[in-house]
């Protein structure tokens, strides 16, 4: 019995100080870990709201929707450049995390994808940038439509699949179709 | 005990992966590129020389009875402190490396060597160790990494090498080219070995 | 070194065959189907054919000077292996293609664990993966149509092999709600003419991978073998049954028993797989038991991917997966000794 408790002491002990010591490391590392990922987010947004790394962006929330963003070309917040709205979608592999820039005419001003872990060489496409030119081809075709017409080619819209990935193309185009749709109905 | 050999020793006679076998699934999983492998690759060596260290440190303290619970505290205590580095300083490496650096607290070498050389050896030793078997682990990851990057992207250390004639072998980058990139490295060290033992032998 | 006894590759059956016999037998049997491609798809077959058959021959000859083995290509079985491996990939694939295949399936599936005999994998179907996991895009992309036909087999729908419409309409028809009601009503259309292109389906006057199309010229061979003895009934027989049974019960639009068996049973791969590959000595099962037990996974593994699965045909990795469990089911039906 007795030995029992100076187990559980000498445990203690040990995972006291590793709290202590990590809880010292997070407060170093936390600013800089948080700091990471408003450098990520930014980038992301200033790519779909171009022209709000000038001016300013307001985060925004919706009963029932998550938060998306509004984007200004001016700090005073009148002139208006269009919502960005964080998409999320199940691909082949992973859960594919996308920013969509939208006018105020539903039309799209841009899109960027965050976050996609799927199979290296085909859904892993959707970031492809083609030779001899500077933006990512999935992407790009998303340039300029309006919301409603958002499809792939083989439901009559305009956008080409991913070869050997339609599992990819579809979960991008039908999410950011769906979440665009949703947000201009609850404006 | 001679230092260099204790150091030498986790470069090929006891490599981690190659003879081992130790914490093959980090290194199956995370060896696609030669980025990864160098970042998983120094993540290891850390954690491994701190968790040894301070094993054989405390090696007179720790009750042997409750001695795996309490390395495994230090492992993870040290895997934390990796992973949130590398979020602040790395995110881009942390990104790609994802769960795998959370997933060092269960890679063998450090349990396998921290229980086999640290806890009764002096600290200097086990330094020494750390340092050379994660210092092999590292070197293996990078022979991996290069083979399957070269293959399955047709780069190395994302420097295009092939032209773009070349269409790139993707199983190498999957799962499935780990497994034979490993098992083929493996057969040729072994073959490499009989050879070395029928000319001892011979002469 | 000589060994006292011959040490001889499972199953230990005394028999009159020699490894040569049935192996050319079954290269006999394939080749029907092999010419009849030729006159489908054109010339490059023939390219591919040798190509496939050329780098199988060359790796195995290469592996045994390395590995200092006895010379035995003349028991054919790298040829069979080649040219099951050109019989399993589109003819639309560039010529590298069935060299890299045949390179993989005779020195990762077969060479490395030993040679003949010692191989757990049907090294045909090894290199098929391979390819498949490295050049998805090559492999599932078929654009060579059949002389005087459509891929598809049906005029509706010309740019997919019947396998491939298949899979596309079953998911429209499925998630009806997502899609208008024309594209609902034109996707049950292509059904029925894909249901009612059986004579083109047994012919094998439909897009494929260069071997598998035609049902009629694959059973020809397969007879031929049966009669023979060479491949025995309990595989195919099972493997086909089971995949009528399960396509009949799940694989249709309109809930439980409204599938159509034939059309999964004549389309895609089934039947090049189950009398021809399935059938493999060294990696199937040797007992009655067993093999009942084997075709059963195979069909099954089959329909599930089919049907569930990211890609529109699975046969080629349902017999991989059943080939890896033969020494499990071996073990499970292994007859007890007599009296003990």
């Amino acid at each position: 019995m007795k030995e029992i408790f100076k187990f559980a002491l000498v445990l203690g002990l040990v995972t006291g100080i590793a709290a202590c010591a990590l809880g010292v490391v997070n407060q170093i590392t936390q600013p800089r870990i948080a700091l990471q990922q408003q450098l990520a987010l930014n980038a992301g947004l200033y790519r779909v709201l171009p022209g709000s790394e000038n001016g300013c962006i307001i985060e925004q929330h919706l009963d029932g929707l998550n938060m998306y963003y509004t984007g200004y070309l001016n700090r005073d917040t009148t002139d208006f450049i269009g919502y960005a709205l964080p998409v999320e979608s199940k691909g082949y592999s992973s859960t594919i995390r996308t920013l969509v820039g939208l006018d105020s005419l539903r039309n799209i001003i841009s899109l960027k994808i965050l976050f996609q872990q799927e199979t290296p060489g085909l859904g892993t496409k959707c970031e492809e940038v083609r030779p001899g030119e500077t933006e990512p081809w999935f992407q790009y075709q998303f340039k300029g439509l309006f919301v409603p017409d958002v499809a792939l080619d083989k439901n009559g819209g305009s956008i080409h699949c991913i070869t050997g990935a339609t599992i990819t193309s579809a979960a991008i185009t039908d999410a950011v179709k769906e979440s665009s749709v949703k947000l201009f109905s609850e404006l | 005990m001679s230092v260099g050999k204790e150091f030498i020793k986790g470069m090929v006679r006891e490599n981690p992966v190659f003879r081992l076998l130790l914490g093959l699934c980090p290194v199956l999983a995370t060896s696609s590129s030669v980025m990864n492998a160098i970042g998983m690759g120094v993540s290891v060596i850390f954690v491994l020389v701190a968790s040894n260290t301070l094993v054989s440190l405390l090696r007179n303290f720790i009750p042997p009875k409750i001695r795996i619970p309490i390395y495994i505290s230090i492992i993870a205590t040290f895997v934390t402190v990796v992973d949130l580095i590398m979020a602040g300083f790395f995110p881009d490496l942390h990104k790609s490396l994802g769960m795998f650096i959370k997933l060092i607290v269960v890679n063998c070498i450090i349990l396998g060597r921290a229980e086999a050389f640290a806890s009764k050896n002096n600290t200097f030793y086990a330094i020494i160790d750390g340092l050379g078997m994660g210092i092999g682990f590292t070197f293996s990851m990078i022979i991996i990494a290069t083979i399957r990057e070269l293959l399955g992207n047709g780069t190395w250390l994302n420097m295009p090498v092939f032209g773009t004639q070349f269409e790139p072998v993707l199983i190498f980058v999957l799962a499935p080219g780990a497994f034979i990139t490993l098992g083929f490295i493996i057969g040729g060290m072994n073959w490499l070995d009989h050879r070395r033992a029928a000319i001892a032998t011979k002469s | 070194m000589s060994h006292p006894f011959t040490i001889s590759p499972s199953p230990h059956v005394r028999d009159d065959d020699s490894i040569q016999r049935i192996m050319f037998s079954v290269i006999l049997a394939l080749l029907p189907a092999g010419f009849y491609a030729m006159y489908l798809f054109g010339p490059r077959v023939i390219w591919l054919n040798f190509i496939a058959i050329g780098a199988a021959v060359i790796t195995e000859v290469l592996c045994q000077l390395v590995m200092k083995r006895p010379i035995r290509i003349s028991d054919g079985s790298a040829i069979l292996t080649g040219l099951l491996l050109a019989y399993n990939i589109p003819a639309s694939t560039p010529l590298w293609m069935p060299a890299v295949g045949s390179i993989v399936g005779i020195l990762v599936g077969k060479q490395v664990f030993g040679g003949i005999g010692y191989n757990p994998m049907n090294p045909a179907l090894v290199g098929r993966a391979f390819l498949m996991a490295s050049w998805p895009v090559h492999m599932t992309v078929f654009n060579i149509a059949p002389h005087g036909g459509t891929l598809s087999g049906i005029d509706a729908m010309t740019a997919a092999t019947p396998l491939n419409a298949f899979k596309h309409i079953r998911s429209i028809l499925l998630h009806a709600d997502q899609y208008t009601t024309n594209e609902v009503a034109e996707a049950s259309v292509t059904l029925s003419k894909l249901y009612g292109s059986y004579s083109n389906l047994f012919i094998g006057k439909v897009g494929g991978c260069i071997g598998e199309t035609s049902a009629l010229l694959l059973l020809i061979g397969a007879a031929f073998l049966m009669s023979r003895h060479i491949i025995g009934w309990k595989i195919p027989f099972m493997y086909v049954t089971t995949v009528f049974i399960l396509t009949w019960v799940f694989g249709g639009v309109a809930g439980l028993f409204s599938g159509n068996p034939l059309f999964h049973i004549l389309s895609g791969g089934l039947i090049l797989g189950a009398f021809y590959m399935a059938t493999d000595m060294v990696t199937t099962p040797v007992t009655f038991k067993g093999r009942i037990l084997f075709g059963v996974g195979c069909g099954f593994f089959t329909v599930v991917i089919r049907l569930w699965g990211g890609y529109p045909e699975g046969v080629s990795y349902a017999i991989l997966l059943m080939n890896l469990t033969t020494p499990l089911i071996d073990r499970l039906t292994k007859p007890k000794v007599f009296g003990g």
